[in-house]
């Protein structure tokens, strides 16, 4: 199995011993790295000391007390014991190993206790990938770490047993499944380091690396705005597929799954969709249901030749956030681009949604069933024009009051002004248009019932999204916020081509 | 002498008394059970050292030399293989090698003749001994064969439950191989006690026995814990009940605490023999009598009974609580200071002492120098707060390596060199026994030392691939592997040569003064001829000469040799 390549790089690559912090341990990048230093550097010293002085006496000993025949035939008496001499030698390493436990006890404490007010950051590993939760909601495979502050990692596992270590951070823990772990640390210097896993975890144990940048506070917040939407690119509603591949990097598919037919833990995803799939027991055509079962409740149907190794995907996909069964489904476009058997069966429904990012989505999955590599399908989508949306010039005040209470209200956590549906449904071309409500009956987005919509959201339902809208009644209802309610709507009309006078509020 | 005079009459020894192969598997004798634990721990060895030259072989290039990637395997799938590779390297080592080799392999010869018995105290509850070590050892063969296991040698759940390799076999094994530990573990403390010589009391034995019988008391003590807690492992795998699986309600770290319960005390079931060879070979070509031998006798009681206490230290970044961490570290500490103290004192020793360089005293130098490495590299492990930053790499690796490796394997040799005339009643080669123990010092220095260095800068264990900054110690470590099997080809080479050509060997090559040396090399199927009384002080070298006759030491203190007296003699009184 050894192949020539490797063999030449062994001469041809060019290795570096790297720079050695101080005696060996890197130059730790955290808090905690002066006082591990200068505790490693008593032991080191006093190891030194003690190595050199049992291996120098020992060969003295060898030479000065040689046999030697004739003139050195016999041991010199010599007493075979010596009380004072054997307390001396069991104190002194007793009070060496007492400095070391009390400094080690002490600094340990350190990093045992997390200061109050920690940035939290919850990190979850599972074979064989680390994805990390930022407190605003963002999720990274790289971990971002603002500098100068603490951070508390809350750590938990998916599977088996992980490590998390980082070398030049000086932290260390394992990752447990069923248990809630922590460890914290203040990174002190900025710079590139790694993340490897230190609990033996399986196949791709030595694989499991992740970037971590420590960077300073204010690059750090734009990174994780970029990272906050993986719907969206520079501003650009991105097509469905091409979030699908980003997910499937986000959710570490890619280290068990190859795109490129080899063969791995778990099977290739070329070709997959559409294909005939030989189970342990039985077949199945990789069709759209069979996929998303696959990966929802992976232990369920065994691809004949693998093990059962994948851990379940249920809590990243499915449940009521309508936004992970699209991420789902942008996973499932995909590998549907991946294949050339892919078909209507083996494509996830065409999402009949507001907003426009669905319907880009249908265009990669037929040109891939097409012609397989046709390279990126023209599929971003343009910004629809605003045609001038007949917003009276007095009602703009409302708008900009509107769009205020837009973000102080929180109504940006759940909706775009985009096109792109999130937690509930976008904004943009909202007013006026047709919305299906989970009765089945489809009504237009008039002013009445935007009014009502927002007033007692549980009502009525959006069909698609999940009823979680809390009731503003308490702050927009009533005469004394009539303003605030109109200001909102007219927002939401300034955001549609086909507002009018119906969807407007009425202008006093 | 008139000795060289007699012509020579076949004498019957317990190699030759009987050699139908029916008599060697149905042995009683200890001797015979002792050279075939040495034959298959020493098979073992082969088996489990050429799985660490796979191992260095493979990490010669950061993605791997010989699993890697390839067009029809992708790098996990590859690295799966390289996973049961250094899963098999460590239980063979561990389960098969370290802990048998000297308790079961060298103390079954060695003990009863040190005694001036004629066996041990149970020669059946032995032989089972030994088959129920072979029994595991093919549960493990047949496990490899069906496809392995890849849990690393601590079975760390949940992945051991989990995964779909052959556990359960290779776990049935080593419950049986436990076993195996726990009979010979009651045998030589039952033998120690019951079956001394009239003359020696508690503190006139030598130190090797002191050493078994301590390493006994763990071997008897902690070995049932594993056992029960691999069974449980084996129900969890075969009946899912949940205790270690969090999927199942079960604690992951419970499993941890009773793997270390035992495994770290195994630790000491490893080294205690270890040190107690080396504390037979000290004095003996020191020509000098023990230094300290009432602190060596008891500070192997005290690691084997502190070491009990210690097991927590594996586990300081698994979450347990830091109360927990401190106490373990404290008592980790503690038992830093008695080995410190047995190194001292073999040092004191050779003070002033008439040193001969042969190769079992090359070996215990080697010993003292390797192992203070091994101790040192502990000492900073069990410091909590370095731990955190040294937890799980090659640091680890490295440490327990100069321990094991430069430590038991080392002073295994060292006994083995000491004893081989005994055993096999041949002399090997001197010259390159000599050799081949520089060779191998060097070898461990070079393989281990480089990753001391790397563990440090942050190299996790168990990695089939790394980052390419490592990639320059990984190298140095490979070349020293690649010494060592230089040096262990060597070594097989002349020992074997010595069994067939070998100069035949005195009855005390070395001056000895333990009763082992008063029986014949190799001794008769039952020892000896009368029950030898323990007058003398076993480390006293003063009556002990050399003869140049017969190239061996003898006794001015006992009568001419039994066997060279007239039948008619009249009987001792």
């Amino acid at each position: 199995m050894i192949s020539p390549d490797p063999m030449a790089a062994i001469f041809s690559h060019g290795w570096n011993f790297s720079t050695l912090g101080s005696l060996w341990l890197p130059n730790s990048a955290s808090s905690f790295g002066p006082e591990i230093q200068w505790l490693w550097d008593f032991w080191y010293w006093m190891s030194v000391f003690f190595t050199v002085l049992i291996t120098g006496i020992t060969v003295w000993f060898c030479i000065k007390y040689r046999f030697r025949k004739g003139i050195r035939e016999n041991a010199d008496p010599a007493p075979d014991h010596n009380t004072p001499l054997e307390i001396t030698w069991s104190i002194i390493p007793l009070i060496l190993m007492l400095v070391l436990f009390i400094f080690g006890f002490k600094y340990y404490m350190d990093m045992d206790q997390p200061p109050s007010g920690c940035y939290k950051i919850s990190v979850l590993a599972w074979k064989w990938h680390w994805q990390f939760t930022y407190p605003d909601d963002a999720v990274t495979n790289t971990l971002y770490i603002p500098l100068n502050t603490p951070v508390e990692f809350v750590m938990t596992s998916k599977d088996v047993l992980h490590g998390f270590w980082i070398p030049d951070l000086s932290i260390q823990r394992d990752v447990i499944p069923g248990r809630t772990m922590t460890i914290w640390v203040k990174a002190i210097r900025a710079g590139h380091y790694k993340l490897q896993c230190a609990e033996y975890c399986g196949d791709g144990h030595s694989e499991m690396l992740a970037n971590v940048i420590v960077m300073p506070i204010p690059a750090f917040k734009k990174k994780l705005a970029q990272a906050a939407d993986i719907w969206m690119h520079n501003g650009k509603v991105l097509p469905l597929h091409v979030v699908g591949k980003r997910v499937a990097q986000l959710e570490g598919c890619l280290g068990c799954h190859s795109v490129n037919g080899a063969r791995g833990t778990g099977p290739t995803w070329k070709n997959l969709a559409g294909s005939s799939v030989q189970l342990v027991s039985g077949s199945a055509t990789a069709d759209y249901a069979y996929l998303k079962q696959a990966i929802l409740y992976p232990g369920q149907k065994m691809v004949a030749g693998f093990n059962n190794v994948m851990p379940d995907y249920y809590s990243d996909f499915a449940g009521a956030a309508h936004k992970r069964a699209r991420k789902l489904d942008a996973l499932i476009w995909y590998i549907n681009t991946l294949s050339t058997h892919a078909s209507k069966t083996s494509q996830p429904p065409v999402p009949d949604l507001p907003g426009k990012a669905g319907k880009a989505a249908t265009q990669p999955a037929s040109a891939a069933a097409g012609k397989a590599k046709s390279g990126k399908p023209a599929a971003t989508e343009k910004a629809p024009p605003q045609k001038g949306a007949a917003i009276p010039a007095a009602a703009m005040p409302l708008v900009a009051l509107g769009k205020k209470l837009y973000a102080s209200m929180g109504c940006i956590a759940c909706h775009t002004v985009n096109g792109t549906p999130v937690v509930g449904p976008t904004w943009k071309n909202l007013a006026g248009y047709p919305v299906k409500l989970t009765t089945g009956k489809t009504v237009i987005a008039d002013y009445q019932f935007l009014r009502f919509m927002i007033l007692q959201p549980g009502k009525k339902i959006v069909a698609g999204y999940p009823n979680i809208m809390p009731s503003f009644t308490t702050t927009l209802a009533g005469k004394k916020n009539a303003k605030k309610l109109d200001g909102l709507i007219w927002y939401i009309n300034s955001l549609s081509d086909k507002t009018s006078k119906t969807t407007q509020p009425p202008l006093k | 002498m008139s000795a060289v005079n007699i012509p020579p009459k076949p004498k019957l020894n317990y190699l030759n008394c009987d050699k139908t192969i029916r008599s060697w598997l149905l042995t009683l004798d200890h001797k015979r059970i002792g050279v075939m634990y040495l034959i298959s721990t020493l098979t073992a060895f082969f088996v489990g050292g050429m799985l660490a030259e796979v191992i260095r072989t493979q990490l010669l290039v950061p993605k791997g030399l010989i699993f890697h990637a390839t067009k029809h395997m992708s790098s996990f799938a590859a690295y799966k293989h390289y996973n049961q590779v250094f899963t098999l390297h460590g239980i063979i080592m561990v389960f098969m090698v370290l802990i048998p080799i000297i308790v079961a392999g060298l103390g079954n010869v060695v003990i009863p003749l040190m005694l001036g018995a004629k066996d041990v105290a149970f020669p059946r509850l032995n032989l089972i001994s030994f088959y129920l070590y072979a029994g595991g050892a093919v549960m493990a063969i047949v496990s490899t064969v069906c496809g392995a296991v890849d849990t690393g040698w601590t079975f760390y759940t949940p992945y051991s439950i989990t995964t779909e390799t052959y556990v359960c076999f290779m776990v049935g094994g080593i419950v049986m191989i436990g076993f195996s530990s726990i009979f010979t573990g009651i045998n030589f403390i039952v033998t120690i006690h019951k079956m001394r010589p009239p003359g020696m009391t508690w503190f006139r034995m030598p130190l090797f026995l002191w050493g078994i019988y301590a390493t006994s008391i763990i071997q008897v003590a902690a070995t049932p814990v594993i056992g029960v807690t691999l069974l449980l492992l084996i129900l969890e795998r075969v009946m899912h009940i949940g205790f270690f699986n969090a999927a199942l309600g079960g604690s992951p770290v419970l499993f941890q605490d009773f793997f270390w319960f035992y495994s770290h005390p195994a630790v000491y079931i490893m080294i205690l023999p270890a040190m107690a060879i080396i504390s037979e070979i000290v004095p003996t070509f020191s020509r000098k009598h023990i230094f300290g031998y009432e602190f060596i006798a008891l500070s192997s009681l005290a690691i084997a009974l502190i070491g009990f206490l210690v097991w927590g230290h594996h586990m300081f970044v698994n979450g347990q609580s830091a109360e927990l961490d401190t106490i373990f570290s404290f008592l980790t500490f503690l038992v830093a200071v008695p080995s410190a103290v047995k190194v001292f004192s073999w040092m004191a020793t050779m003070y002033k002492g008439a040193i001969k360089l042969d190769t079992p005293m090359l070996y215990a130098i080697s010993f003292i120098i390797l192992f203070t490495v091994g101790g040192l590299t502990g000492v900073i492990l069990g410091c909590i707060a370095e731990d955190v930053v040294l937890h799980d790499t090659y640091f680890v690796v490295g440490h327990f390596h100069y321990v094991m490796f430069g430590g038991t394997i080392i002073a295994f040799l060292g006994g083995l060199h000491y004893w081989w005339p005994k055993i096999t009643g041949k002399m090997y080669n001197e010259t390159m026994g000599r050799i081949t123990c520089v060779l191998l010092f060097i070898g461990v220095n070079v393989t281990f030392f480089p990753q001391l260095i790397v563990g440090a800068e942050g190299m996790p264990r168990r990695y089939a691939s790394y980052l390419p900054q490592y990639q320059g110690y990984m190298i140095a470590s490979t070349v020293g592997a690649y010494i060592q099997l230089v040096a262990f080809l060597m070594m097989a080479g002349y020992l074997i040569h010595s069994i067939f050509r070998g100069r035949k060997a005195p009855d005390n090559p070395w001056g000895g003064a333990t009763l082992e040396w008063t029986a014949a090399s190799p001794p008769t199927h039952y020892n000896f001829d009368d029950t030898p009384l323990a007058i003398e002080d076993c480390y006293d070298y003063s009556y002990i000469k050399y003869d140049p006759a017969i190239d061996g030491y003898v006794r001015t203190d006992m009568p001419a040799k039994p066997a060279e007296e007239p039948e008619t003699a009249p009987a001792h009184g």
